[in-house]
Formats: C-alpha cells, sequence, structure tokens
C-alpha cells in the first residue's frame, strides 16, 4: 500500500546505496566489533607464525636464519614423537570431552529442578572452573602424590591398596590421572552452558508433551535433547577446540612424561619452543594443530548439522 | 512474555551497576594511576626481573633493592618478580620483542643461549676493573664465562652433595659413612634406610627436569665415565653403561627409591626428604634452608657423592648470576645494582639465606658456612668441574626436552640403559654446535 | 525436566534416589579437593608436613589467610581488586561484542556463514604461549605494559570468539518470528533485539557471562607476561608466588585460592538467583 501511495505523491531521491546494500553493510557493521577485537590481537600474529613456520629459526643461532620452505613439515612427518602425541592428543579429547559432557549434562538436569539448597550445590558444581588451571594442576599433583598424597592415603586406610601406586610416574595411569583431573575442572563448562539451555525451554512445551501421555524418557529424548541440540554442538565443538590445545594441566603434573605417556601436541610444541629454542619448528607445530582443527570442525559441524536450530 | 522480559532486564541492568560499582569502589584510594598507557621508564628507573620469588627470598631481595635506592637517589631499582616455570619463556618473550629487563637473576645454564641470541652485555672490561675482580674465586668467572666473554656476576654458586638424615643413621643402627665412602657403602645405607611399610625409601632419585640426566651423569663419572673425549661425545661408552645401569637398579631392582621416581622433579624430591619420605637425596646447598625447617637442624648432614669403582668421582657446579641484557634501557644503573649487590655484606646474607656459597674466600669462612650442612659441598670442590653439558649450546635445551623423556624410557623398563645412553649420545652429537 | 507442577515433583522425587544419589556423587567428586585445599589452608606448616596425614587439622589457625591477605610483598587486596576490575571490564566487553556479533550470524545470511564461525573459532586453534612473544612487542610499542588496557584486550582475545559461539547456539534457539512481528509493528531491528530478543536470551547471556568472567579471572600466562609490577599483577598471577623454586607453600598457597575463589562463587550465586532463577519464577504459572 505504502507504494502506491508513493507513485501518486513525487517520486524520493534514489539514496546513494540500494536498500539491500545498506541491509547488508548494516549487518556486517554488527560483526565489527568482534573483528576488531580478533584481528588486533590473534590474527596478526597467527599469520606471522605461519610464515614463521617456512623458516629455519632457533633462537640461540640467529646466524642460521634461512627460508627452507616446507622443511619443518617435512621433519614433521619423520618425527616419532609427533605421531606419539597427535594419538595422545586424540585420546586426552576423546576422554576428557565425552566424560565431561555427560557428566555436566547429567549435573544440568538434575539442577534444573527446584528444591531447596539449589543455589548452593549449582555454585559447588562451578566451583573447580573457577580456580586457574595451573593451581589446579599443582593441587591434584599433590593428590596424586603417592608418598604424602590423600588419594593415596585414602585408599590406603580403606584397605584397598597396599603399595603406593605412583599414578603419575605409572605409564599406564599418567594419562587416565590426567584425564580424570580436566575432567574434573571441565564440567562445570557443560553443567553451565546445558542449565542455560533448559532454563530457555518453556513450559509450555513439557506441558503439552505430558498431556499427550510422554514419560520422562520420552521427554528428554524428543523434546529435550532437540532443542538443547544446537547448544550441545556448540559447547562440544568448542569444548573440543579448548581441551585439544590445552597444555596448562599436563605440564605441572607430569610435564608431559612419564617418557612422553602424556605428551600431547600442545606441550609438545611448548617444549620445542621454549626448551629447544627452535620457533621454526615449533610455528609449523602450531599450523599443523590448526589445520587439524580447522578440518575436524568443519567436519563436525557438518555432521552434525551444524548449529541451525530444529526450532527454525 | 512481556512479564518475563520486564523482570529480568531490570534485574540484569540492576546487577551490572552493582558490580560496576563494587568494581569502581575497590580501586578508590588505590594510589597508581591505572587507565592511562604507561610513560616510558624514566632514565632513573632499573628493571630487575628475579625469577625464583620464594616465600624466603622475597623480603630478602626486597631488603636489599629498599637499600640500594636508600642509598642513592640517582637510580631506583623496581622488581618484576617472576614465577620460576614462567620466567624463562618472559625472558625470551621480552627479547623477542626487543623490551627486555635491564638486569636479572637467571642460572648460568640458560647464559650460553641468552648469548646465541645475541642478548647479553659483554661485561669482560668492567668486570676486570672492579674492585673485588682479583679476590673472587675463578670458578665463579668460570661459570659466567660464555664463548670467552664475562657476561654476568656469580651471584653464589653450588654444586651437587648427597643429604643424609643422622637421625636415621642412629635410630636403625647403620654406620655413618665418612667423606670417602664407596658406592657399595651407598647402596648398603640405602637399603638399610627402606621400610616400604612405614613409607620410607633410602634415596630419593630424580627423573624428570634437566637435571634428572644431569644427576645421573655425576654418577656416571664415578665409573670413569665421560659425557666429551677429544671433542667426541663418549657419555655411551661401557663404564657409563654399567654406571647408568648400577643407578637405575637403585629403582629397579634395589627398589630404595620411591616408585614415583620417575616423574620426581625439584620440588618432589626435596619434599620427599623434608617429610621423611626419603632418608637421602641428591641436591645442591639451595635446600639447605628449607631442610633445616623440614627436618631439623640437627638431624641431617651432607656427603658428597659416594667414590665410583675407577676410584673418581665428580660433581657439577650451578650459579645463580646477575645478567644485564644489551638491550637494556639503563646500563649504568643496572651495573651500579649489580656491583651493590656483589658487595661483602649484601652478597653473604643472600648466600646465607639462599644456601648459595659466596663467591670469596674471606666470606667462606663465616658461620653458618662452617656448618656441617655445608661440607658435602665443600668438601666436593676439589673434584667438581663446570657441567659438561654448558659446553654447547644446543645442549642445555635437549637436557630436559630430549635427556627427561629418555632417562624416564629407561627408568620404567621401556628401553635399556644401553639405548638410552645410545640415543643421548645421538642427540647430543647432533646438536653439537 | 521442569519440575513446576506438584505432580512432576512428586513423581520426580519419588523416582529419586537414583537421581539424587548421582547429584550427591557428582557435587561430592566437584567438591573433594576444595575440602583438602580449605583443610590445608587452615593447617600450620609443622602439620603440613606431619605424618600421617591429618584431614581435620588438630590446630586450626586463619593466620595463612591472614599473611596472604595484608602481606606486603604479594599484596592480595591489591590482587583482588586488579582481578575484578580487569574480569568485569572484559565481562561487558565480551557480551556487548559478542551479542552483537552472535545474533547476526544467527539471523542474518551471510555467505559464507559457517566459514566465518569457523574462522572466528580458529583463532582459538592456537597454542597461547606462542602468542606472547608477538603480543608483548605489540603492547609494548603501544606503550600498554603494566597498563589493565593490556590484559584487557588480550582477555577479549580469548573471551570473545567463544563467546560468540555460545551466543549463536543461544539465539538459534529462539523462533524468528518474534522480532519479525516486531519489526511489522513498526520497530527497528536493533530495537527488537534489545528489547525482544536479549531477554528471551537471557538465560544464554548469563551464561556466556559467567563464562567470560570465570575464563578471565583465571587467567594468568597473560598477567605474569603483560606486567612488570607487583601492584599490577592479579589473583591469578599472585598465587604463583606461592608456587616456589623448591618448595610449594601450600598454606598461602591455599588460603589464596579460597578467596580467589569465594568472590566468584558469591558473585555467581547471586548471578543465578536474579537471572536463571527468576526467570523461572517470573514463568511459574499461579
Amino acid at each position: 500500500m505504502k507504494e502506491q501511495e508513493a507513485t501518486i505523491v513525487a517520486p524520493a531521491p534514489r539514496p546513494l546505496l540500494s536498500r539491500t546494500t545498506r541491509e547488508m553493510l548494516a549487518n556486517y557493521a554488527y560483526l565489527l566489533p568482534a573483528a576488531i577485537c580478533l584481528g588486533g590481537t590473534v590474527l596478526f600474529p597467527i599469520l606471522k607464525t605461519i610464515n614463521m613456520s617456512l623458516y629455519h629459526n632457533v633462537l640461540f643461532r640467529p646466524q642460521d636464519y634461512r627460508f627452507i620452505g616446507l622443511g619443518n613439515y617435512a621433519r614433521m612427518v619423520q618425527d616419532q614423537t609427533f605421531w606419539l602425541t597427535l594419538r595422545n592428543s586424540f585420546a586426552w579429547v576423546l576422554w576428557s570431552v565425552s566424560f565431561q559432557f555427560v557428566c555436566g549434562l547429567a549435573a544440568a538436569l538434575l539442577l534444573n529442578a527446584s528444591f531447596k539448597g539449589r543455589v548452593i550445590l549449582r555454585t559447588i558444581n562451578l566451583l573447580p572452573w573457577i580456580v586457574p588451571g595451573v593451581v589446579v594442576g599443582l593441587v591434584w599433583e599433590y593428590l596424586y602424590q603417592p608418598n604424602y598424597g590423600p588419594i593415596n592415603d585414602l585408599l590406603r586406610r580403606a584397605a584397598l591398596m597396599r603399595e603406593p601406586a605412583a599414578w603419575l610416574s605409572e605409564i599406564n595411569f599418567a594419562m587416565p590421572a590426567v584425564i580424570i583431573t580436566n575432567i574434573w575442572r571441565g564440567i562445570p563448562f557443560f553443567t553451565i552452558m546445558i542449565l542455560a539451555g533448559l532454563q530457555a525451554i518453556p513450559i509450555e512445551v513439557y506441558e503439552a508433551a505430558t498431556v499427550d501421555g510422554a514419560s520422562i524418557t520420552q521427554r528428554f529424548w524428543h523434546v529435550t535433547l532437540p532443542i538443547l541440540r544446537p547448544i550441545i554442538v556448540v559447547a562440544t565443538a568448542t569444548r573440543i577446540i579448548w581441551t585439544f590445545n590445552y597444555a596448562d594441566l599436563i605440564f605441572v603434573m607430569t610435564n608431559g612424561g612419564p617418557a612422553d605417556a602424556t605428551q600431547i601436541t600442545s606441550t609438545y610444541t611448548l617444549l620445542v619452543a621454549y626448551a629447544t629454542l627452535d620457533f621454526g619448528y615449533a610455528a609449523a607445530l602450531s599450523v599443523i594443530l590448526l589445520v587439524i582443527m580447522l578440518v575436524f570442525t568443519a567436519l563436525y559441524l557438518k555432521f552434525t548439522k551444524g548449529v541451525e536450530s530444529v526450532a527454525g | 512474555m512481556k512479564d518475563r522480559g520486564r523482570f529480568s532486564r531490570r534485574q540484569f541492568v540492576r546487577t551490572l551497576a552493582a558490580s560496576g560499582a563494587i568494581a569502581a569502589s575497590s580501586l578508590v584510594g588505590q594510589k597508581v594511576p591505572f587507565l592511562s598507557p604507561r610513560k616510558a621508564s624514566a632514565a632513573s628507573t632499573v628493571l630487575f626481573q628475579y625469577n625464583s620469588p620464594d616465600a624466603p627470598r622475597i623480603p630478602l631481595v626486597q631488603s636489599f633493592v629498599d637499600e640500594f635506592n636508600k642509598s642513592q637517589s640517582e637510580y631506583e631499582v623496581k622488581i618484576d618478580w617472576v614465577p620460576q616455570a614462567q620466567s624463562r619463556q618472559k625472558i625470551l618473550a621480552s627479547i623477542v620483542a626487543g623490551n627486555p629487563p635491564d638486569v636479572t637473576m637467571v642460572w648460568d645454564q640458560n647464559l650460553p643461549e641468552f648469548e646465541g641470541m645475541g642478548a647479553l652485555e659483554d661485561l669482560t672490561s668492567q668486570v676486570k676493573g672492579w674492585k673485588h675482580y682479583a679476590a673472587t674465586n675463578p670458578i665463579a668467572w668460570q661459570t659466567v664465562t660464555v664463548k670467552g666473554k664475562i657476561v654476568s656476576f656469580c651471584l653464589g654458586y653450588t654444586n651437587d652433595g648427597v643429604f643424609i638424615r643422622t637421625d636415621r643413621v642412629k635410630e636403625y643402627g647403620l654406620k655413618m659413612p665418612n667423606f670417602d665412602w664407596t658406592w657399595d657403602d651407598f647402596l648398603t645405607l640405602a637399603k638399610g634406610f627402606t621400610r616400604p611399610e612405614k613409607n620410607q625409601y633410602g634415596f630419593g632419585m630424580r627423573g624428570a627436569g634437566q637435571w634428572a640426566f644431569t644427576y645421573a651423569t655425576e654418577v656416571m663419572y664415578g665409573n670413569g665415565a665421560q659425557v666429551l673425549k677429544d671433542g667426541k661425545v663418549v657419555i655411551n661408552s661401557k663404564e657409563a653403561i654399567e654406571a647408568f645401569e648400577w643407578y637405575i637398579d637403585l629403582l629397579r631392582k634395589h627398589k630404595v627409591t620411591p616408585p614415583s621416581a620417575p616423574t620426581d622433579a625439584y620440588r618432589q624430591i626435596v619434599m620427599g626428604f623434608g617429610r621423611g619420605v626419603t632418608s637421602m637425596v641428591t641436591h645442591s646447598s639451595g635446600s639447605i634452608e628449607e631442610q633445616k625447617n623440614s627436618v631439623g637442624e640437627a638431624n641431617f648432614t651432607t656427603l658428597p657423592w659416594p667414590i665410583g669403582p675407577a676410584k673418581k668421582r665428580a660433581s657439577f657446579y650451578q650459579c645463580e648470576t646477575l645478567t644485564m641484557f644489551k638491550a637494556a634501557k639503563n646500563k649504568e644503573g643496572a651495573w651500579k645494582f649489580m656491583t651493590f649487590m656483589m658487595e661483602d655484606e649484601p652478597h653473604f646474607q643472600y648466600c646465607a639465606k639462599t644456601g648459595m656459597l659466596p663467591t670469596r674466600e674471606a666470606l667462606l669462612k663465616r658461620p653458618p658456612f662452617t656448618g656441617q650442612w655445608y661440607s658435602g659441598f665443600i668438601k666436593s670442590i676439589p673434584f667438581t668441574i663446570v657441567s659438561p653439558y654448558l659446553s654447547y649450546v644446543g645442549w642445555g635445551s635437549i637436557l630436559e626436552a630430549v635427556g627427561a623423556p629418555l632417562i624416564q624410557a629407561a627408568m620404567v623398563g621401556k628401553i635399556t640403559p644401553k639405548e638410552c645412553l645410545d640415543r643421548w649420545a645421538e642427540n647430543l652429537t647432533r646438536n653439537m654446535t | 525436566m521442569s519440575t513446576h507442577r506438584s505432580g512432576d515433583l512428586f513423581e520426580r522425587f519419588l523416582g529419586g534416589p537414583v537421581l539424587w544419589v548421582g547429584l550427591l556423587g557428582i557435587t561430592l567428586f566437584a567438591m573433594g579437593p576444595f575440602l583438602w585445599v580449605v583443610s590445608a589452608s587452615l593447617k600450620t606448616r609443622a602439620e603440613l608436613y606431619a605424618t600421617p596425614i591429618t584431614y581435620i587439622p588438630t590446630y586450626p589457625t586463619f593466620a595463612n589467610y591472614v599473611e596472604t591477605w595484608t602481606s606486603t610483598l604479594t599484596p592480595f587486596s591489591r590482587f583482588f581488586a586488579n582481578s575484578l576490575w580487569v574480569s568485569s571490564v572484559t565481562t561487558v566487553a565480551t557480551i556487548v561484542i559478542s551479542t552483537s556479533a552472535g545474533y547476526a550470524l544467527a539471523r542474518f545470511r551471510f555467505i559464507g556463514k559457517n566459514t566465518l564461525m569457523l574462522v572466528f573459532l580458529a583463532t582459538q586453534m592456537f597454542p597461547s604461549v606462542l602468542l606472547i612473544a608477538p603480543l608483548l612487542s605489540q603492547w609494548y610499542a603501544l606503550g600498554l605494559i603494566d597498563t589493565y588496557q593490556a590484559l584487557i584486550y588480550s582477555n577479549l582475545s580469548f573471551t570473545v570468539p567463544f563467546a560468540v559461539w555460545m551466543l549463536v547456539g543461544y539465539f538459534e534457539s529462539i523462533p524468528h518470528e518474534l522480532e519479525e512481528s516486531a519489526m511489522i509493528d513498526g520497530s527497528s531491528r536493533f530495537g527488537a533485539l534489545i528489547r525482544i530478543i536479549v531477554p528471551l536470551a537471557a538465560p544464554g547471556i548469563a551464561a556466556t557471562t559467567i563464562f567470560a568472567f570465570v575464563s578471565s579471572w583465571s587467567e594468568l600466562l597473560f598477567a605474569t607476561t603483560f606486567t612488570s609490577q607487583t601492584e599490577m599483577r592479579t589473583l591469578s598471577a599472585g598465587l604463583l608466588y606461592m608456587a616456589g623454586q623448591y618448595e610449594v607453600q601450600w598454606g598461602t598457597l591455599s588460603a589464596g585460592v579460597m578467596i580467589s575463589t569465594i568472590p566468584v562463587a558469591v558473585l555467581f550465586a547471586f548471578l543465578q538467583k536474579h537471572l536463571i532463577q527468576g526467570l523461572t519464577a517470573g514463568a511459574m504459572k499461579g
């Protein structure tokens, strides 16, 4: 109707940019602050590092600095430790995130109920996340200490253990031990995210389902989970990325040992960078890490049908 | 739905406002202006990065700095306390970024790589003109000389010895060894100390970090092995392998070490001794003060490494240094501060409190250095050498990156001692620059 | 599994033992190490080293807390103020920036939207320790060493990408029709965003706020590297002063951990009471 009126009156002057272009610009404007943020802090260093990976750059041998193209990458293919760290990283991420997710989901469902003391319990469940990773590593390292740590002490008192098990020093126990610590630390992330998602589900939806005769399990599976799906996908994807890169815990607790049993690719990169000062190789390792995670995330999004919501 | 919206929004804004108010109020009364970018350091500021901010050391170093600042008005030293675990990263990053501190306290094993990066100031001529130059033990200069250049002051030096619980020796009726004890005496004593049911072990072996391989190497020297001979790496010689096997067997065969040995680093072995889990441990004199507190002054003493089958033994020097960077903005101030720290009283106090040995004879003759706890280290001096792992720049870094995993693998039985040493020798040879 | 009808409530509590055991189990797991930390924070040095291990301190003391808070050389009161300021500003900035970006990515049709989202996340696929050197030279060149800005901007580099992703997820679960009907009624898109979508996405925004605040609070690599003066250090960086080269001061470290954890917990308790629970309460019928 407005257009018809416009033809009766004299036509408005043509704006410089068409309406669709203006809209598009306005849309991009929403992204601008985030883009500036990241551009100024992360993007340039990443680009610089990608560049650095093409050079032989050992800090204390500046006279050897030279362009070697894909030389660092060729070295990586031959590097047995690198492949070992990849396998370790895979185990590290798989076990940590799965359990974090399952426990976090359970915790969120439980904490979603209303009961007395809900606030306190929720707060307690958030605590592991508040402590800096390095300190978490120190505390758990102490807990695992075979000779004067509480875990072994309690196990001994409960007569479940005779000889002290050196959790962080035995090849078969070290990785599970650090994974447990990582699980402990990461559960609150999922708890909070899923809890927030659950809160946004309108009760009407549940009521409708109950009226239709759905049981608890059916409600969960057919109502709760689908609505939560975008959040679950986002939470697990971000968590996987974050865990893959997470070096603090392992660094403090085992430093990649014993004998590289807990060496993951990100701690290996740190070691190469700061112990051997081979920044060229470390840069190449980071680039590979980046590529792996990009590929994984792209596939993961495709597989889980991305963040498109069911509600539409 | 509209109700819901309004309810939460108001509360949200209120919460935001409240947090903002709390945050702002916490800054009232803070004297440092915080919002504007810092002005560039004035010419009189000297930035001193101290990389071991332990509880006992912070007041000690702070008192020296305060004294220095009070004693003159030209320069003001500001301390940047950096936890030891982050210190090397921070220095490296700041060198690369072009803004290192003016002066820093670093350990000598880091000097070759900083020098390799061209980051250190050559102090040779200045030091030679310094008044205490001649009175300083030549060893002290040796540890801070890289490629013929003196690049730091030695704040205090030490070597490795063995701590022993004398009260446990009495308690278990064992024979207290003397300074010339042998490997067999060592093993006998360790076995005598080991009571797994009481959670007590004979010897705190170190499996993690840079020093794991260094201690093992010191032991290997007791059998006549060496790291370098005629410019070639010989750490995998027959003598070395035999010695290494004896050492590893302490854990694997005789079980006189705690089972956590493969991943035990500094803190774990020092605390293990402090808590009575181990009755002997190898460390430098740096932990003497702490053990006095944990174990009790009267309950321990120190001995040099036992004599090996080849009638030899060795210990390696380490020292804490005061080092100046080439890109320092205030070199004069840094020099003034460094020489102040090396004067008799500050130098002596620093060493006495940290357990390092002072670099001048006269100071070494004063207590506490005359006490029994220092005897092992002082008696080791005749056969203490500069660490062979400092011979090449590339070696320092692989001690931790490659050496520790290798020795751990040998300790847990993943590879044989021979394999371990062969691979170690291979790595050393590859990194000779 | 909301339980806002009494029928549901009974049903769940009856079938409850399994759930309650689970709740107890998870809470104990989360709390266990903290019980140890609290116990350690109340022990004297002698007792910390005693064998056998005591779980309830025989001579409890608050000395560790007093020492930690008042020590002039590790001024926790100052660290606390710094942490609070840096984390608060980071959080507010993160929410503003990522709500805007998250909404755009959730609603608008961008060419290669998935690629854009990947780029956001790609910035996190990089070990932050390698970023230290370039960032350090950048802040140094801008004269921002020992300022709050350096810490805030650096924190934004890791809070914003995750926050954007999280908010995209939450925004996606709100139907499009809502703002479309508002716009037909004459409101601008931006107005619709503020007045309708944001309140609905409040739980998600609250979760993102908590995430940004907690991440920022526990960050310590940047805090140690980009500052050189003790008075500019944050709580997390301050905690490390007690992890010495030879000995970890467990008494004061534990006290420090409690000091740095409790306020965030209190803030969280306060926040969730008013944001999450408040919403549910407002939506209850009768």
